[in-house]
């Protein structure tokens, strides 16, 4: 099934990205996440539905270990990133995080300017030897986050100053800054309008051809509109994935279909 | 899918929707009934008042269609929903079309009235008008109950009606090779039984809705055509 603005494009040429079986989520006494097993695809975006406290953050944030920094949180089972095991103890967290970039849900510029969002990721992980490889990740950056024309003339304006829109636009771009494979985003159009979320969304349909972009999303709408697999999440399980067309038109589990058409919250 | 939303605004317009699509088929069912009866009568008034009741057919698909645009535009339907509402619109339009058809019918049995019987006619027609109204009856009542199986049979039993046509054909083919001051009637009778064999194909295709928004895709088989006249489909 085609739709009219091209997001579901061929699938069968693309290649499984990561690989999660059996994951796991205790924190403390509570069972967040119940055996969950899926394949990410490269090059597509996926989006992960379900009500609030369904385990959909939580399994986002297993993909760039963000959930180690929770005392608490237990994650057991297995996550291959390209088949290497990013659990594996010999693995940097932060190395990790530099490859499976994450866009949160209020955008959250660092209180530097426009320039030195972006620079700090690449700064840090000693990606560039000059000022001159720095500017030039820096504006391919923000060009890959379709915001290099509205800010080019004041890149030492503060970050803070831009529209929500915007900064959430230089988040991304600050994500895309290290070079990363993998670009998580936990709903990151909640804060914005419907303007700046077209334009977000037009920015992942553009940023699938690079990354395989996973976005968690309460707007049901949205994840029809940008995603190309649908995975559906209900308390803490997975309940079904599969292409995005097919949940929306016909899902196979009665929960999907009680959830999707707005019958259970 | 039973369980009700949880904006119940969203239930009320499904179901106003529905419940329209429904009436509209008993207006049909009544449209085709009364139409046939005329045509074996020479019943005049009664195809006047068929003629004319085809309006009310036509209002309500605009106003189903209008509801359904609503459904679109402000609920965003998904899966169940959407197939509900993508049927409901596909099944006023099949419903429509045989409306015309049993307006028709009634506009020949005035030009009928003004000739000779044709002998045996009327017997053939009327028994292919009570198995395609029956396929009709079938069809809407396999919509209303969700029933996958009568909405199958429904499908499986337009062949028979495909027979039943085709073997009409081949008599009024005789009868006017037998005797040319039959012609004018005869011509006039098979339109007739072809419009009647048509309605028994939107009786099918409401059917094939039914399998739709149960099992959320069309039979895939090619359903059986008989047609040996060569006159098409």
């Amino acid at each position: 099934m085609d739709d009219m603005r091209g997001t579901t494009g061929n699938l069968a040429a693309t290649t499984t990205k990561i690989t999660a079986s059996g994951v796991q989520v205790h924190y403390g006494q509570s069972h967040a996440l119940k055996d969950v097993s899926v394949d990410i695809l490269d090059r597509a975006v996926t989006a992960f539905i379900g009500p609030s406290g369904c385990g959909k953050s939580t399994f986002l944030r297993c993909l760039n270990r963000m959930n180690d920094t929770i005392p608490s949180a237990r994650v057991t089972g297995k996550i291959l990133l390209d088949g290497e095991d990013i659990y594996d103890p010999r693995v940097d967290p932060v190395q990790l995080r530099a490859k499976v970039g994450m866009v949160f849900q209020k955008p959250n510029p660092f209180p530097k300017s426009i320039y030195d969002n972006v620079a700090y990721g690449p700064k840090i992980h000693g990606l560039t030897r000059n000022k001159a490889e720095l500017d030039e990740i820096v504006e391919a950056s923000l060009r890959k986050a379709a915001l290099w024309n509205e800010v080019k003339d004041r890149l030492d304006a503060p970050g803070t100053g831009l529209s929500g829109g915007q900064q959430q636009r230089l988040c991304i771009a600050r994500a895309v800054a290290t070079g990363p494979e993998v670009l998580l985003m936990d709903e990151p159009c909640s804060a914005l309008d419907p303007i700046a979320t077209a334009q977000v969304e037009e920015l992942i349909d553009d940023l699938r051809s690079q990354f395989s972009v996973v976005i968690v999303t309460h707007s049901m709408q949205q994840a029809a509109r940008v995603s190309q697999k649908t995975a559906f999440f209900h308390l803490g399980n997975l309940v079904e994935y599969a292409d995005t067309p097919q949940i929306f038109t016909n899902p196979k589990d009665p929960r999907t279909e009680a959830y999707i058409t707005g019958r259970i919250g | 899918m039973n369980t009700a939303h949880i904006l119940t605004a969203f239930d009320r317009d499904l179901e106003a929707a529905q419940a329209l699509v429904v009436r509209m088929g008993g207006l049909v069912e009544a449209a085709l009934l009364d139409a046939a009866e005329a045509l074996d009568t020479r019943d005049e008034d009664l195809a006047a008042r068929v003629r004319a009741g085809d309006k009310a057919i036509d209002a309500l698909e605009d106003e189903i269609n209008t509801r359904c645009a609503l459904l679109l535009a402000l609920r965003g339907p998904t899966a169940g929903d959407l197939r509900t509402v993508l049927t409901v619109m596909k099944i006023a339009a099949a419903l429509e079309r045989a409306g015309d058809y049993a307006k028709n019918l009634a506009k020949r049995t005035a030009a009928l009235a003004q000739m000779a019987p044709v002998p045996g006619a009327s017997a053939s027609i009327r028994r292919l008008a009570k198995a395609v109204v029956q396929m009709l009856t079938d069809a809407l009542d396999a919509y209303i109950r969700r029933d996958l199986k009568l909405a199958e049979d429904v499908r499986a039993r337009d062949r028979e009606v495909d027979q039943m046509y085709n073997s009409i054909f081949r008599e009024f083919l005789t009868h006017m090779m037998e005797d040319p001051r039959t012609i004018g009637p005869c011509m006039h009778l098979h339109f007739i039984a072809k419009n009647i064999e048509r309605v028994g194909d939107h009786a099918t295709a409401v059917a094939e809705q039914v399998i739709y928004l149960v099992t959320g895709s069309l039979p895939e088989d090619e359903r059986p055509k008989v047609d040996s006249t060569g006159s098409g489909a």
